[in-house]
């Protein structure tokens, strides 16, 4: 009897855990999938595809990059995305605040970037309302882990970009350094090291540049010619 | 004894300080009932109060938020002329890019205080399209100076008036794009009362979008809109630039009508009570510099300047100075021009100004259901604050905290029963 009990209830017992897994599957599913297709409106197109490959190497689907003036209830629409990134400082955010208000099926959560660069700032912000102010469905918990990335990738790319700059200012400086020891080698008969020598401690003398020193040097040289 | 039903600054009622000069204050406002009758008290008195020790401005330095517009020139003003230091503080201008930058500034305490469109604060307290905050108008700073234009296309259809553009919107089926600035603005309430008043309903006969006013010119230029409704200069602009012409002025949908408001969040208005008092008369005192018309030019010069408005001079100075041309040949001098304060008049903040958003907002279905109006404008507009400023710079305040308007299609606006009025429109949402 009691066997049987066992053998009848078995079946209930495993279609009840099945079902119950089922739905775990959906929620997951759903979870997961909630905020993954992302739409960044952007005109700065390198810093847009930083952002993209970012949130595509973080697994999200990046359903579309528009520059400002292409932004229209059509445009959004199409796009069909769950969240939406723009820069902070962009005047076109008048213009998606319209669209998202007048059209309610394309209420969005917006994500602001490009003001605050830390996250504890973000955080902060998003507290105070900001980055989530349509997201009637989406509370910012779930819009941090894109926050999370997207700013990381903000301020990675700012980093890389000003290195980029450093490096490449760098080397405009060294060249006219060596242009400046050229013209001293050939003009006063100096060694190398000499003309270098005596263009780093005039620098320090006169409380300049090395590359202003340089620049000094080309301009007179092309003065006297 | 509450300071704050005394006309005195709310917050310092907890008299920690003992100080015998405002202890005598609390005492006569209290004797003499009202902040009104706050005038009789001798000037040097209530200077000498607010000068003293804990009524000094919490704040040292105050960044202000604004939009390049004619209308920022107050608070521009006040700080390039130094009306600022005479009250003890620093006004730091902060050019913004877009209206949602200055609400969200504002919100997350970027901004103490912004030039911002009187609609956008009564948004934001009843969390319109967003997150709701308790919001505060300290002062309009201005009335009228605002416009309406429409493509030169338009103009070679003959569609040169209200009527005139009701009967081509009839007769040529197309899609008729209008644009504003800020979905729960001045500009949009403007553009939407306008087309209503030819029948033309502004959310479903023409379609209605948002662009920044720097913006607004070049995107007509390029055939994406057919009209728009904005600040100064951007109106003149367009017939400088030739791409169109002015229908109407805002002025002639609402004589005096108000604009931009300086706005805070509730927040900073009762934690910062002295600094907010004086910003407001720092900016009154703007105020009264710009509306002396031998002032005007010099003030055009200083706003034109990249910092600010970045346009030529002559573009802002024009209508700045009342001299108006429509583009379409006829020129006036319009006794309605831009005012920054008309002693006063322009800049109380009346609860009838405020409630008028609200009945707007209502009528094209930006707020579902009726709110208390009188309610949300007592909450919002912080007059006790502005009076005690305006005494102190001797402007006048007015005895009623409401005011009758007639607008352009003769209904008048005063305040009384804000649901019906908002409930009265034929054309809506």
């Amino acid at each position: 009897m009691r066997q049987l009990l066992c053998f009848a209830q078995a079946p209930r017992l495993i279609a009840l855990i099945t079902v119950w897994l089922a739905y775990c599957c959906i929620v997951f599913k759903m979870r997961g999938a909630k905020l993954k297709r992302i739409l960044i409106i952007d005109d700065l197109r390198d810093r847009a595809a930083w952002l993209k490959a970012s949130l595509e190497l973080a697994d999200f689907d990046v359903v579309g990059v528009l520059a400002w003036e292409q932004v229209s209830e059509q445009s959004i629409q199409a796009a069909s995305a769950d969240v939406i990134i723009v820069d902070a400082n962009a005047p076109g955010r008048d213009t998606l605040e319209q669209i998202s208000l007048m059209s309610t099926t394309l209420e969005k959560p917006v994500v602001v970037l490009g003001a605050q660069k830390d996250q504890r700032s973000i955080e902060a912000a998003m507290r105070a309302g900001v980055s989530a102010y349509v997201a009637h469905t989406v509370q910012g918990e779930d819009l941090r882990g894109i926050i999370q990335v997207a700013a990381a990738r903000f301020s990675e790319y700012k980093r890389l970009r000003d290195e980029l700059k450093e490096a490449k200012d760098q080397l405009v400086e060294r060249k006219l350094v060596d242009q400046a020891k050229g013209i001293l080698i050939a003009d006063h008969g100096y060694s190398e090291a000499d003309a270098y020598k005596r263009m780093r401690s005039m620098a320090m003398s006169k409380g300049k540049r090395l590359v202003e020193i340089a620049e000094a040097i080309i301009l007179a040289k092309e003065l006297s010619a | 004894m509450d300071g704050s039903k005394n006309g005195i600054s709310g917050d310092q009622a907890a008299g920690v300080e003992q100080n015998t000069r405002r202890e005598f204050m609390k005492q006569a406002a209290v004797l003499l009932g009202t902040a009104g009758i706050m005038s009789m008290v001798p000037m040097g008195t209530r200077a000498a109060a607010w000068a003293g020790g804990s009524d000094a401005p919490e704040l040292k330095e105050v960044k202000v938020g604004f939009i390049p517009l004619t209308d920022c020139a107050s608070v521009v003003i006040a700080s390039v002329m130094k009306f600022d230091e005479k009250y003890g503080i620093k006004l730091v201008p902060s050019k913004e890019a877009s209206w949602a930058a200055v609400r969200d500034k504002l919100v997350n305490g970027e901004l103490h205080a912004a030039h911002v469109l009187y609609g956008l604060i009564y948004g934001v307290e009843l969390g319109i399209g967003g997150q709701q905050k308790d919001m505060s108008v300290l002062m309009t700073l201005n009335n009228n100076g605002q416009g309406i234009t429409l493509s030169n296309q338009l103009k070679d259809k003959g569609a040169t008036s209200g009527t005139a553009l009701k009967k081509l919107v009839d007769s040529e089926k197309r899609d008729y794009t209008f644009a504003q600035t800020f979905p729960t603005g001045t500009h949009a309430m403007w553009l939407y009362y306008w087309l209503a008043s030819y029948d033309i309903n502004p959310l479903s006969d023409v379609k209605t979008i948002t662009v920044p006013p720097p913006q607004m010119v070049a995107n007509m230029r390029v055939g994406n809109m057919d009209g728009f409704c904005v600040g100064e200069p951007w109106n003149n602009r367009a017939i400088y630039d030739k791409i169109g012409f002015t229908a109407t002025t805002t002025q002639d949908i609402w004589k005096d009508h108000p604009e931009k408001v300086l706005g805070s969040t509730a927040e900073f208005a009762q934690k910062y009570p002295n600094t907010a008092r004086a910003l407001i008369m720092a900016v009154l005192e703007a105020s009264k510099y710009i509306d002396d018309m031998s002032n005007r030019h010099k003030v055009a010069e200083i706003i034109a300047d990249k910092a600010y408005v970045n346009c030529p001079v002559d573009v802002i100075d024009q209508r700045f100075e009342g001299k108006y041309e429509d583009g379409l040949g006829k020129k006036w001098n319009d006794p309605n021009y831009m005012k920054f304060c008309n002693d006063g008049a322009v800049n109380f903040p009346y609860l009838s100004d405020g409630m008028w958003f609200l009945t707007q907002h209502k009528r094209w279905g930006l707020l579902k259901t009726d709110p208390d109006y009188l309610a949300v404008a007592r909450k919002i507009n912080q007059i006790e604050l502005y009076k005690q400023a305006a005494s102190e710079v001797k402007v006048s305040v007015p005895k009623d905290v409401m005011r009758t308007s007639k607008l352009m299609d003769g209904t008048v606006w005063d305040g009384k029963d804000p649901k019906k009025y908002a409930a009265s429109f034929k054309v809506r949402a």
